[in-house]
């Protein structure tokens, strides 16, 4: 078995009030907790998932992982290099194996730059290359994305959702990406568009042997393009396995809800039984309420509520863990279904 | 009275001048479609395929000054059918070169403050919409229970305060807001993007218009709020019997919520007819960006057989440059393997394939021998 | 009745439609109008320097004091030492334009560093620029540069650089804000992914393409300024001195004859003044709307 290209390890994060002396502990200073330990592993050439609602802590994660947000807690190694406290110009060399595929298409660009010096900024970052050899990087930079060559002297508001979409790719593998955060990379696009872009970004993986860590909330083609999937709930990672497994037999009741619903929308006969009515309690982080539980699903949880609102669930000490319940699926409930 | 047309669209065209291109943006080409008492109508298609263009044409709240807005929406009230657009043909003039407008001669500035004199009494009262962002279609600064209570004051027969009020619980109750006494009170920001759309709903319907338009009702919520939102306009629907134009990309909402489903592309509507007939997969879907689009979507056996997705080559259609034959030619041809002369040349009419379903395809259509 | 012209524009050709084509006609007239103005201030140099003038702006004529326009060959008439007004009118600008270029590169320099340092690192740097800025602004300039001009001497370029100093506030407070903004923006954070250095970053992603054309605006603007700011100094007495023109000075020496029916003398200066500053105006806020690409 191959060793890992990133090993995320026990990740925490908060968000909030930064606290000053004068502000007293407890009081009114609150921190949101955005990721709450956190691990995971990925391999070279696989692809892991991350699904889940927005503001799960999805997007957090794949910032940290590219030290575009600072960490509270834990380790990231990426290929055998504990990058968590590496000063940035250490950092830069590795900056180049990882990239990130940015969730707003209109954002990702310099609006005031044309497609040729985007990619030609990202080609020249780390070599020094002649005209030459520029030219023909971008040539094949265009070809590997499918990429219209006139499009290069446009203007990134010029281009069409899925050439924004292209562009940003592109402009990752100019600079040698082996790894990607791809975060909600289909979810400002059109269906149509959605499918090609899918299909480039698998075509990639096995041409050039990348590793994509895949955030999206879209569960079909997460399924499609993982090999791992991880589902989080507020914070933490609830569910963890193959991808077909967990999308065949779900075991933790929030993936459960989450599976089912998609196949609710496909089926015109209604819902089906296993819901919750309760989405008042969708989880929030202002809810307070929710915060100093033990499982962060309980107040949302079916399963909770038929088993009589047992006690380890609510209790802070017996939070569920994330356990192995065989063929390295991972479940953080006490009674996975 | 089952029969009854309420909203019948004809030859709508909606341009808008593009200055930084010099050139109008055909957002809405050609649009003809109607509903039906009680019906809901989906309309489905990407980005920029004239769906939301369509919706606030009928709602008048188009803008956009040298743009032009032509054709007719009729309205059939009780007193008998009412022309959104009449009139306002008058201060536009198009010049069509083979039957393709090709330049405005008028100035289209007279024309808004027409629509929006002739739209006062009907908007609200008898059209409500849904929008796709509750946020921002609330009030802010308002709690949802006024906002409602003032919609309901406003619209409807029930003129006492304290009746209103009591209403609006009444319809927060039945879009399943729970503690709707608390509820009441709430700002928009007060509550969760599923709540609000719920509320959002809520004031909608409080006007008991004849005509609902959703536009893009579940975008932007969680996988888990969607489905319960689709489920609650289910249940509306079978409720009250509304007559509803559902906008959506989702082809699984449509699917869901619609009777009938109108499949826009570029600007017009390509295929047209019951939702069995046109989003089922296994009836052969009959035009070929249907059936791309119904592929492009992945099913449980590819996504099993990890296969590779059939994604619809090119890009989505620029509403300026539209082809002169098929809209949908470029593209098309990749994808169905059959070129047909008729495609490049000539667009190919609306005609029924079927009873009450018809396609813009020349596939399906005997070729003049023009 | 209006007619839109249908364009044939190829999809794939948006980006070869030259800039002024896609703007609107009002503010091409307006930029046309400011480099006009500009012209001629440089022209004036040309002038100045080659010697080219109709008269002497220096040579005293005390047979012809505040003579009428088209007396003798004074186009404009003379001052109230005979001198041609026309001539010094052409001269005047010379008073305004290098010191008022001084102002603008220091308020550019200062405010734009300032600027992006605030909006970039935030914090403590924003705070410590944010109380220079309050600081600066809360005193009253005409006051600060009265103090440097009694304090030292009534020259033109120390003026400048008060101008300069006192103008940078708002250059930073617009730089900042600009750059807040485009901090937000993911393209950014994707550059630093790539591996560029901070240095770069700035000065490539945020002020060379996204900040040149607000710095290009100010610069305008900034130079209307110092010419209001030079004239009402000169109307004081603490501006440019006599017998160097300046169009302040002019308006200054003629005001005395207004009442006495002779207004030609401050009249034209003061026509001039209102022309070039509205030039400098007009083409700030055409290149604005031009160069932001902003739609009518």
């Amino acid at each position: 078995m191959p060793r890992a290209i990133l090993d995320v390890e026990h990740v925490k994060k908060s968000f909030g009030h930064p606290g000053r002396w004068w502000v007293p502990k407890g009081g009114f200073r609150q921190t949101i907790p955005a990721v709450d330990d956190v691990s995971f592993f990925i391999r070279p050439n696989e692809t892991l998932g991350l699904v889940g609602e927005t503001g799960c802590g999805k997007t957090t994660i794949g910032r940290a992982i590219l030290k575009l947000t600072p960490l509270d807690q834990g380790r990231i190694v990426f290929d055998n290099v504990d990058i968590t406290a590496m000063p940035p110009k250490q950092f830069r060399p590795l900056r180049r194996r990882m990239q990130m595929i940015f969730q707003d298409l209109d954002a990702a660009l310099n609006p005031k730059m044309r497609i040729r010096s985007i990619l030609k900024e990202a080609i020249c970052v780390h070599h020094r290359l002649t005209d030459s050899e520029i030219e023909q990087r971008t040539r094949e930079l265009l070809e590997q994305v499918n990429l219209k060559k006139s499009k290069l002297s446009n203007y990134p508001g010029e281009l069409s959702g899925g050439e924004k979409r292209r562009v940003g790719i592109a402009r990752s593998l100019a600079v040698g990406a082996e790894f990607l955060v791809a975060d909600e990379p289909t979810s400002a696009l059109d269906v149509s568009i959605q499918a090609q872009v899918v299909n480039l970004m698998r075509t990639l993986q096995s041409e050039l042997g990348l590793s994509y860590l895949f955030i999206s909330h879209d569960l079909r083609i997460v399924e499609l393009i993982s090999h791992k999937v991880a589902v989080m709930y507020l914070g933490k990672i609830v569910e963890m396995g193959m991808a077909g497994s967990i999308a065949d037999a779900p075991r933790h009741p929030y993936s459960h809800i989450l599976w089912s619903s998609l196949v609710d929308k496909r089926s015109r006969e209604g819902m089906s039984e296993f819901t919750c009515e309760r989405e008042q309690n969708r989880g929030n982080f202002r809810d307070r309420e929710t915060r100093s539980l033990g499982c962060r699903f309980a107040p949302r949880c079916p399963v909770f509520l038929d088993k009589g609102c047992p006690r380890e669930c609510t209790s802070p000490e017996t939070a569920p863990e994330l356990r192995d319940i065989g063929g390295g699926h991972k479940v953080a409930c006490h009674f996975p279904l | 009275m089952d029969n009854q047309r309420i909203l019948t669209i004809e030859n709508l065209h909606a341009y808008f001048y593009a200055r930084s291109k010099q050139a109008f943006i055909r957002s809405v080409d050609n649009v003809s479609f109607e509903i039906h008492q009680g019906q809901t109508l989906g309309m489905v298609g990407e980005s920029g395929s004239g769906k939301s263009v369509t919706a606030l044409s009928v709602m008048g709240l188009v803008q956009g000054s040298p743009g032009v807005i032509s054709g007719a929406i009729r309205f059939h009230t009780p007193d008998g059918p009412l022309n959104l657009l009449h009139g306002i043909d008058r201060h536009v003039q198009l010049k069509r070169h083979n039957g393709r407008i090709m330049t405005v001669i008028k100035a289209a500035r007279p024309w808004e403050k027409r629509l929006q004199r002739r739209m006062k009494g009907i908007r609200g009262s008898q059209l409500a919409m849904i929008f796709q962002d509750p946020r921002s279609a609330m009030n802010p600064f308002s709690t949802i229970g006024r906002q409602i209570t003032e919609t309901i004051l406003r619209n409807t027969a029930i003129s006492s305060r304290k009746e209103a009020r009591d209403k609006t619980l009444a319809w927060l109750e039945q879009v399943r807001i729970d503690a709707p006494k608390i509820r009441y009170h709430n700002n928009p920001h007060g509550l969760s993007g599923g709540m609000c759309q719920r509320a959002m709903i809520a004031m909608a319907l409080a006007a008991e218009p004849t005509l609902l338009i959703a536009d893009e009702p579940t975008t932007g919520l969680d996988a888990t709020i969607q489905s319960r939102i689709v489920a609650l306009m289910g249940q509306i629907k079978s409720r009250l019997g509304l007559t509803t134009l559902l906008i959506s990309h989702d082809i699984d909402v449509i699917r869901q919520l619609s009777d009938r489903v109108a499949v826009m592309y570029g600007g017009t509507v390509l295929e047209n007819g019951p939702v069995d007939a046109v989003l089922d997969p296994a009836a052969a879907p009959k035009h070929p960006y249907t059936a791309a689009l119904l592929a492009s979507v992945p099913d449980r056996r590819l996504i099993k057989k990890k296969g590779v997705l059939k994604a619809i080559k090119g890009d989505v259609l620029d509403t300026i440059n539209t082809p002169k034959g098929c809209r949908f030619y470029p593209r098309c041809r990749q994808y169905h393997g059959k070129i047909v002369a008729a495609c490049v040349n000539q667009e190919p009419p609306l005609s029924p394939v079927a009873q009450g379903h018809a396609v813009r395809c020349w596939l399906f259509e005997p070729i003049n021998s023009g | 009745m209006k007619t839109f012209r249908q364009i044939t524009l190829r999809v794939s050709d948006y980006s070869q439609v030259p800039l002024w084509r896609k703007a609107r006609s009002m503010d091409l007239a307006c930029v046309g109008y400011g480099m006009v103005v500009v012209l001629m201030v440089v022209g004036s140099y040309f002038l100045g320097a080659s010697g080219r003038l109709p008269f002497d702006p220096q040579a005293i004529d005390m047979d012809l004091l505040n003579a009428p326009p088209y007396t003798e060959g004074h186009l404009l008439g003379t001052d109230f030492l005979g001198r041609d007004i026309f001539s010094r009118l052409i001269l005047g600008i010379q008073a305004y334009f290098l010191p008022g270029l001084l102002a603008i590169f220091i308020a550019l320099a200062l405010g734009g560093a300032s600027g992006l340092v605030s909006g970039y690192r935030g914090g403590r740097w924003d705070r410590a620029v944010t109380y220079a800025a309050n600081l600066v602004d809360s005193f009253p300039r005409l006051v600060l540069i009265l103090l440097m001009v009694a304090a030292f001497k009534p020259d033109i370029y120390l003026i400048m650089v008060v101008v300069g100093l006192t103008h940078a506030p708002t250059v930073a407070s617009m730089v900042k804000s600009k750059v807040i903004f485009l901090k937000q923006q993911n393209f950014i954070e994707a550059a630093v992914c790539l591996g560029l250095n901070t240095r770069t970053i700035i000065v490539k992603h945020i002020l060379w393409h996204n900040c040149r054309a607000l710095l290009i605006i100010q610069a305008t603007l900034g130079m209307a300024e110092a010419i209001l700011i030079e004239t009402s100094l000169s109307y004081l007495g603490f501006g440019v001195q006599e017998p160097v023109p300046s169009w302040g000075n002019m308006v200054q020496s003629g005001a005395n004859y207004f009442l006495q029916g002779e207004f030609w003398p401050s009249t034209a200066p003061a026509l001039a003044i209102l022309f070039t500053i509205l030039g400098f105006h007009l083409l700030g806020d055409g290149l604005n709307n031009i160069l932001e690409r902003k739609q009518g």
